[in-house]
């Protein structure tokens, strides 16, 4: 284990600058993103998740997927360089660290490799800092990850007075550290500070099997009367993956694109031809919370919330889902 | 009897006698600063009904849910709510007979992000909410009934709703421009802005038909771009400045100064005009008028 | 596995339109190929995702194939599939798959073999009647039920009304819901069609496909003639876009429709959200 004074932050990030770009999070206006290390910048790196989750590094808002020439009968594409890029991501809270393990099982694993996240995700690296305080809205503790300890990161880092100590966690990480040696003292006699203790915390056993009954139930409709159908709670979930492909054409020239989708539009399972499955915002909703709570332990073996409090911090008319947690479980059926 | 009792026993004697159906206000939510929308429908439910200064939502839009049912519904109302419900009564987007209004009279309202991050104790010294600083009509401008609040605060004059027009027209073009560019690419196009919108009320946005090639799904700041100011030009002339949209950005963009900026040219252009103020005058981008003078320029 | 030059499954592979059929006044069949033959071999009941590169991409089940090519059965419902109709042979097209899992017709064997079908659902039967046709000493007797609208939304008449008849222990019978002066077979919803024929459901297998509510109607009449649900095997669809499970539109439940369908039986249906 090393440490690092906390004024040598800045020279940290530039030293891992070094043929890669370094994400960490900034201040922009008034809220706090991650964003490219350029030597200055606000740094955010106090307690609290950013607004964004970083889920972007890999999985951007938008990314092309080929570009195409057609005119007439003819017509042929290109596949694009895949992301060549290196990158390091500082500052991941313990909620969005597992939030990439979750996202790893939908990109990565049943029957296919998604290419372009899997690239991106190889050639970032990514740096952990532990919290030691909670936010009202936090709770992930609940699904069994520890706020002062990441899991799958190469590098974490734990705040204590005056600096951070930074302890590597893979072959990588241990690079990483070696590449910065001139920077970081052994750490010798210094504790790790105690982890941060969300007071929010949510019960978990026997959910799933209680939601696989209420499919039907019209708490949804009662619950999905205030909601607005916006995609706040989905594109500032770290674990929401869903995304659109369609095309821009300008003449004959034109490339087809990914980007952000959600589940809460009602065009998502619009079909051709006008027939819906999810008509009104009450199936929209219900998919969301399903998917996170009862879908994807089915297919994955785990929830897809990692407690990170976003959808309830943002939410604009407070849909939140530990409460919908707690209701569930009260619900008659 | 505390302006929430009052509430409380309207919504209750409402659903009892059958004159609707369903109340619509506010209850509370996880955190203390946090009073959501709430959907009465027994008067057994009627306790759930808060009044705070965290009753920040404009109910009106939830108006278009039930706009092809026949549901009976109450809706409290505070002044700019009000002002929005008479914009949808003047687009025929609800029918009045299904509709009862209890108005409040609005003593101004709290801040729930700055209280979010000062804390309980500081409840009382709470900055007003943004959207209601120089708020000028505080008191519905339509109802069935009006209930009085407690106290009635200090809104600050209506010209501090144009500061923020006047620092970006102090701007040179490029400053303005990088200013906008900067806040909208961030914009996520989550379109909570405009769902949260009771001005928005199109059956069919435009944005959400990505087949008509008017604006693709990919965000990139043209796109974000082309929102923005479609958005803003949609409600023109019928933004009621209730600031829901500026409130619920994720981002925090600056959306109100875009709104406000085009309100304060419509007064330039139109003679002055309040949005929802009265069921008779028509909004100024809606109305036909031969002697209009652009129209007697252009012949 | 889509694409042999970049290994990406979301990328395309160019093909040809070599053929067109019209069907019907709004479908159509596309012979698609490449330059090295068919783009790849489809399980029956197994999709593919045809894309017009400057328009759109859909996906469609794969109702035939040949040593050198696909054929895709296409309705003209929306923007692509219009394009798609308007496209002549030699087009240019992208296609990516196969997708999904197809009909079982491994556990099919040795089993006498219902498929019912209206209007364009008889796209995907196709794949599969044909699958048994070529393979026709594992399977028993083959009885094809399919009904139209009116005698000119029939699809792949040929099929109908020649091929299959043809076939050794293989059964036809076709009806509309409305007749024209030239028609002089049975009139009737397919259901109660159905009902009507009493296919006995001793050691069968039926495999439904059509509009929504001709599938659930039709489920009640084969329960009432005694079929039990893992007798049952239908085909859903739902809007796509990735068709590799990821990009989550087209889940019901925990099962994406793109990867662990588009085929169920009715057992598997009755265990999943009634969401589609
Ligand atoms: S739950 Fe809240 S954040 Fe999510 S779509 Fe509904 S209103 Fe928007
Ligand atoms: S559902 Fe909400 S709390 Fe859970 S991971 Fe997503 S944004 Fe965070
Ligand atoms: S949810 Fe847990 S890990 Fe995430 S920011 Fe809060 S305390 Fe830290
Ligand atoms: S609420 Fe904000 S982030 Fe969302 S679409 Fe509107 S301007 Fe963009
Ligand atoms: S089409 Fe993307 S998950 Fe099925």
């Amino acid at each position: 284990m090393y440490k690092l004074a906390t004024e040598k932050l800045p020279e940290l990030l530039q030293c891992w600058s070094q043929g890669a770009t370094v994400y960490v999070p900034q201040k922009v206006g008034e809220v706090t993103l991650f964003r490219p290390f350029k030597g200055q910048g606000d740094l955010a790196l106090g307690e609290g998740n950013t607004l964004e989750p970083p889920k972007d590094l890999f999985f951007p808002r938008t990314e092309k997927l080929y570009d195409y020439w057609a005119s007439g009968k003819e017509a042929r594409l290109e596949p694009v360089e895949l992301h060549p890029d290196r990158a390091v991501l500082v500052g991941v809270r313990s909620c969005d660290a597992r939030s990439f393990l979750l996202l790893d099982q939908v990109f990565l694993t049943r029957g296919y490799v998604d290419e372009f996240y899997k690239k991106r995700r190889e050639n970032t690296a990514v740096v952990a800092l532990a919290c030691t305080q909670a936010a009202p809205t936090c709770f992930c503790t609940s699904f069994g990850i520890d706020p002062g300890r990441a899991e799958g990161v190469d590098v974490q880092m734990w705040p204590v007075p005056g600096g951070y100590l930074l302890e590597a966690l893979t072959p990588r990480g241990e690079e990483m550290l070696k590449q910065a040696s001139g920077l970081l003292a052994p750490a010798e006699g210094e504790k790790i500070p105690a982890p941060a203790q969300p007071s929010l915390q949510v019960e978990l056993e026997g959910l799933v099997e209680k939601l696989q009954k209420m499919f039907d139930h019209p708490y949804w409709g009662e619950l999905s009367r205030k909601c607005l159908g916006c995609a706040i709670c989905t594109y500032l979930c770290p674990t929401c993956h869903c995304f659109d492909i369609d095309c821009e054409t300008i003449e004959t020239s034109g490339y087809r694109f990914r980007c952000w989708d959600t589940c809460l539009f009602a065009h998502y399972t619009l079909m051709a031809g006008g027939r819906n499955p999810r008509p009104t915002r009450k199936e929209r909703l219900r998919n969301r919370l399903l998917h996170k709570l009862q879908y994807f332990v089915e297919r994955y073996g785990q929830f897809a919330c990692v407690g990170c409090g976003r959808c309830l911090e943002l939410c604009p008319v407070n849909v939140d889902i530990t409460k919908v947690i707690r209701d569930v479980k009260e619900v008659s059926l | 009897m505390s302006l929430q009792d009052k509430m409380r026993e309207r919504a209750r004697e409402l659903l009892e006698s059958g004159a609707v159906n369903m109340v619509i206000g506010w209850e509370k939510g996880t955190f203390w600063y946090l009073s959501p929308p709430a959907f009465i429908t027994t008067p057994e439910e009627a306790d759930r009904l808060v009044w705070d200064e965290f009753c920040l939502n404009n109910l009106s839009k939830y108006l278009l849910d039930y706009r092809n049912t026949d549901d009976k519904i109450a809706l409290f109302v505070k002044g700019c709510d009000s002002r929005n419900v008479v914009r949808l009564l003047q687009d025929n987007q609800f029918p009045r007979e299904r509709l009862y209004l209890l108005g409040i009279k609005c003593p101004g309202l709290k801040d729930s992000r700055a209280a979010s991050l000062l804390g309980e104790e500081k409840r009382a010294e709470l900055p007003l909410a943004p959207k209601c600083v120089g708020c000028t009509h505080p008191e519905p401008v339509i109802y069935d009934e009006l209930l009085e609040a407690g106290v009635s605060g200090d809104l600050g004059s209506p010209e501090k709703r144009f500061e923020d027009v006047e620092k970006i027209e102090a701007m040179s073009y490029d400053e303005r421009y990088a200013f906008w560019v900067n806040a909208y690419a961030r914009c996520i196009r989550c379109y909570a802005c405009r769902n949260v919108c009771p001005a928005c009320d199109c059956r069919e946005c435009i944005f959400d038909r990505t087949q008509t090639g008017w604006c693709g799904k990919q965000m990139g700041l043209t796109q974000n771009m082309f929102f923005a100011i479609t958005r803003a030009l949609h409600v023109a002339g019928r933004c009621t400045e209730c600031g829901e949209c500026e409130r619920v950005c994720p981002q925090r963009l600056p959306i109100m100064t875009l709104n406000r900026k085009i309100i304060k040219e419509l007064n330039a252009l139109f003679g002055p005009y309040e949005a929802g103020v009265s069921l008779e005058a028509k909004p100024p981008v809606v109305e036909y008028r031969p002697d209009d003078p652009d129209f007697e320029e252009r012949r | 596995m889509a694409d042999v030059a970049t290994g990406n499954p979301l990328v395309p592979m160019p093909a040809r339109i070599v053929k067109i059929v019209e069907e019907t006044p709004d479908t159509k069949t596309f012979y698609i190929s490449t330059d090295q033959g068919k783009p790849f071999t489809p399980k029956p009941g197994q999709c593919v995702m045809l894309s017009l590169l400057d328009v759109g991409e859909g996906m469609f089940s794969v109702t035939s194939q040949g040593p050198d090519h696909l054929e895709i059965a296409i309705r003209k419902v929306g923007v692509l599939t219009t394009a798609l109709h308007e496209a002549e042979v030699g087009q240019v097209v992208g296609i990516r798959g196969p997708y999904g899992n197809g009909f079982p017709v491994e556990e099919m064997k040795g089993k006498d073999m219902l498929f019912i079908a209206g209007g364009i659902g008889l796209a995907p039967v196709r794949s599969v009647i044909n699958y048994c046709i070529e393979h026709r000493e594992d399977y028993g007797h083959l009885w094809i039920i399919y009904g139209a609208r009116t005698p000119t939304d029939l699809c792949f008449k040929e099929d109908l009304f020649n091929n299959w008849p043809k076939v050794e222990n293989c059964r036809v019978d076709v009806t509309v819901d409305r007749a024209d002066e030239k028609w002089t077979g049975p009139v009737g919803f397919v259901p109660p069609f159905v009902e009507q024929l009493k296919p006995s459901p001793e050691n069968r297998i039926a495999i439904v496909c059509g509009p929504p509510i001709m599938i659930k109607l039709v489920l009640e009449t084969l329960a009432k003639l005694g079929y039990n649900d893992e007798q049952i095997i239908t085909t859903l669809e739902m809007r796509m876009k990735c068709g590799i499970g990821k990009c989550g539109r087209c889940n019901l439940g925990s099962k994406y429709i793109c990867l662990d369908g588009p085929v169920f039986t009715f057992a598997q249906l009755k265990l999943l959200p009634s969401e589609y």
